[in-house]
């Protein structure tokens, strides 16, 4: 995946670490080049086998003489295929991984991530009312992302019956709020028709991206990019926000309304995100620590870096989910069986020395 | 001298529960202010009110002669500094990376510190006299260091007032001492202002002795019993009314060189 030329546990010298013009360069085009590669090699792995160089040539063919080429088997599973799945999942990873870095440096807490305040909970009873009564996926897409964001806003109004809203307060909040929309799931799913509701509900709960189109891509790009890029625009401020309330206050950062801000923003990314793919548990929990060691804590790379690598990350999981066995593995699971253990693995090799 | 902070009538209370009332009090530029009462008499509260992060419930206080419910948090950063009693840790940072946080009321708000920010951070880094731990990783160093690194990032910030909550309470014998005398050069070079809550008198008398200009406020019964200078103030009489001990207080009036200081020595049972 993400393989660093040189990770030593060395505090002093690591490679990202001093501000200056040609590291920050190298850095940006480090950062945007990975996905784009991991993008490709997507394109040719898979069950139907097409070459690296089949498929440059099918991608040079549809950019010079369009895509609609009837019979061509090889450009209608890369361009309507593999390559929107592809991209959807590095966004899905992106907005996934941006948020809970953003979170868990609000919140001072590395294992708090955008699902805690109740974006997927409240995206999964949605998504299930969108399944039961309309059928049709954009109302879907609506729904889950209409009460992913109204999940949110409750947690928020119940951190706030502690007038100052300390962080814990709105954790709990999201504890709360996630336990009644999972009823409310439950509910729906008790409900619904076994044989053909139910299904779409559970496999739409485990995430997927086999169903990826420009569409999708279109409609959850709004909200992703919106939310990304405020939370890049407020990476500093991250920054001074885990010094804690009172210190950051100090030091001239208005509280409460950048932490409105960074949850707005976290919330908007990840409902874009999780109402298009359905529920992907994990990534914004591990891919900020996987950040953190390879990068250091400051949030003005390890945003960036967390984007890039949340992106790589959806996107290899799903080859594998997609790849390695004769039916789909939903995304869910994959990340969990994969995350886990490379988790583990990291947190052994670096012995939490830069984390 | 022209004061720098004037609380006038301050009050607050946390919903029902009154913890200070009509508290007056002046600070003038270039001077310390010593806070001292017993556990839970309101001091941090006060503290709080003075950096902004409550609101007295009546009264008001002045900052450079600003009120300070008309200043934005950006304002009042630039003129207040925070020492906390201990910092709570969070993500392994550089040290570079924590002091240079103290720049963030001067820079705009969705950008990040300049190249200006880094210098001025490292003429702070350099004044507490850290330049060997400034690319070590904050998390790993002891509570001593930690909180020279928290006060090069109050100098960093480059406010004219300082306002520190028992700085000391968790240092060594040492780092106490090293953390008083940078107090002392900061007062005495930069004539900034530094109001600190302590528990030990003998920080009050350190600074009259050192011959910066000190006061000392014995805060008591949700006010300001009195204030003044630390050897007329720290009596034996007064450790008494506040604390129910019996003290000495040593005076040492060398020449050329001060040396007073307090010892308690008894709690009075009733």
């Amino acid at each position: 995946m993400n393989s660093k030329p040189c990770l030593k546990n060395n505090d002093s010298k690591k490679i990202l670490n001093l501000p200056g013009v040609t590291k920050k360069t190298l850095l940006v085009i480090f950062l945007v080049t990975v996905p784009i590669v991991v993008i490709f090699i997507s394109l040719f792995m898979g069950r139907y086998p097409i070459s690296p160089a089949e498929t440059l040539r099918t991608l040079y063919q549809g950019i010079t003489s369009g895509t609609n080429q009837p019979g061509n088997v090889n450009m209608d599973i890369i361009w309507q295929i593999r390559l929107p799945r592809a991209i959807l999942g590095g966004m899905a990873g992106a907005a996934l991984a941006a948020s809970g870095t953003a979170l868990q440096g609000l919140f001072r807490n590395p294992l708090v991530s955008s699902g805690m305040l109740g974006v997927s909970a409240g995206a999964g009873f949605g998504a299930a009312l969108g399944i039961i009564f309309f059928k049709g996926t954009v109302m879907i897409y609506i729904l889950a992302f209409f009460f992913g964001v109204t999940a949110v806003f409750f947690s928020y109004t119940i951190g706030r019956i502690y007038n100052s809203t300390p962080a814990i307060m709105l954790v709990l909040g999201g504890v709360i709020v996630s336990s009644i929309f999972s009823a409310l799931l439950s509910l729906v799913k008790y409900l619904a028709n076994p044989y053909e509701e139910l299904p779409s509900i559970v496999f739409w709960l485990m995430g997927s991206l086999a169903s990826a189109s420009y569409r999708d891509i279109a409609i959850s790009s709004v909200p992703v990019f919106a939310g990304i890029t405020g939370l890049y625009l407020m990476r500093w401020k991250i920054n001074v926000l885990s010094m804690g309330e009172r210190e950051a206050s100090s030091m001239g950062i208005n509280v409460n309304l950048d932490r409105i801000i960074i949850v707005f923003c976290a919330t908007l990314a990840t409902a874009g995100a999780v109402s298009v793919c359905g529920i992907i548990g994990w990534v914004g929990l591990v891919v900020p620590h996987m950040g953190r060691i390879i990068t250091g804590s400051d949030n003005r790379i390890l945003l960036p870096a967390s984007i890039s690598l949340g992106a790589c990350f959806l996107i290899i999981v799903d080859n594998i989910g997609r790849a390695t066995t004769g039916t789909e593995i939903p995304l869910s699971i994959i990340t969990a069986i994969i995350g886990g253990p490379f988790f583990v693995y990291l947190l052994k090799k670096y012995k939490g020395g830069n984390w | 001298m022209s004061s720098i902070i004037e609380i006038r009538n301050g009050s607050f209370a946390y919903g029902d529960k009154s913890v200070f009332e009509n508290i007056t009090l002046t600070i003038s530029r270039g001077e310390i202010l010593c806070l001292f009462g017993p556990n839970g008499c309101g001091k941090t509260t006060l503290l709080d009110n003075i950096l902004g992060y409550h609101k007295l419930q009546s009264g008001s206080i002045l900052i450079e002669g600003e009120n300070i419910s008309c200043l934005n948090k950006a304002e009042i950063a630039k003129r207040i500094a925070y020492v906390p009693q201990v910092h709570d840790k969070s993500f392994p940072f550089k040290v570079m990376d924590i002091v240079v946080m103290g720049r963030t009321p001067h820079i705009g708000s969705i950008s990040s510190p300049s190249s200006k920010d880094y210098s001025i951070a490292d003429e702070a880094i350099e004044a507490v006299g850290i330049k060997h731990l400034k690319h070590r990783i904050y998390t790993t160093l002891s509570g001593g260091e930690t909180q020279l690194v928290i006060l090069a990032r109050a100098i960093a910030q480059d406010t004219s007032i300082i306002i520190m909550d028992e700085p000391t309470s968790h240092l060594d014998f040492r780092h106490e001492l090293i953390l008083l005398e940078l107090i002392t050069e900061l007062v005495r070079t930069k004539k900034i202002s530094i109001i600190m809550s302590t528990h030990s008198p003998n920080h009050a008398f350190y600074f009259e002795n050192a011959g910066v200009p000190a006061k000392i406020a014995l805060m008591h019964n949700k006010n300001i019993m009195t204030s003044g200078l630390p050897n007329e103030i720290i009596s034996e009489k007064n450790m008494e009314r506040i604390f129910n001990i019996t003290s000495k207080v040593f005076k040492n009036n060398l020449p050329g060189e001060i040396l007073n200081f307090i010892m308690p020595l008894k709690t009075i049972k009733k």
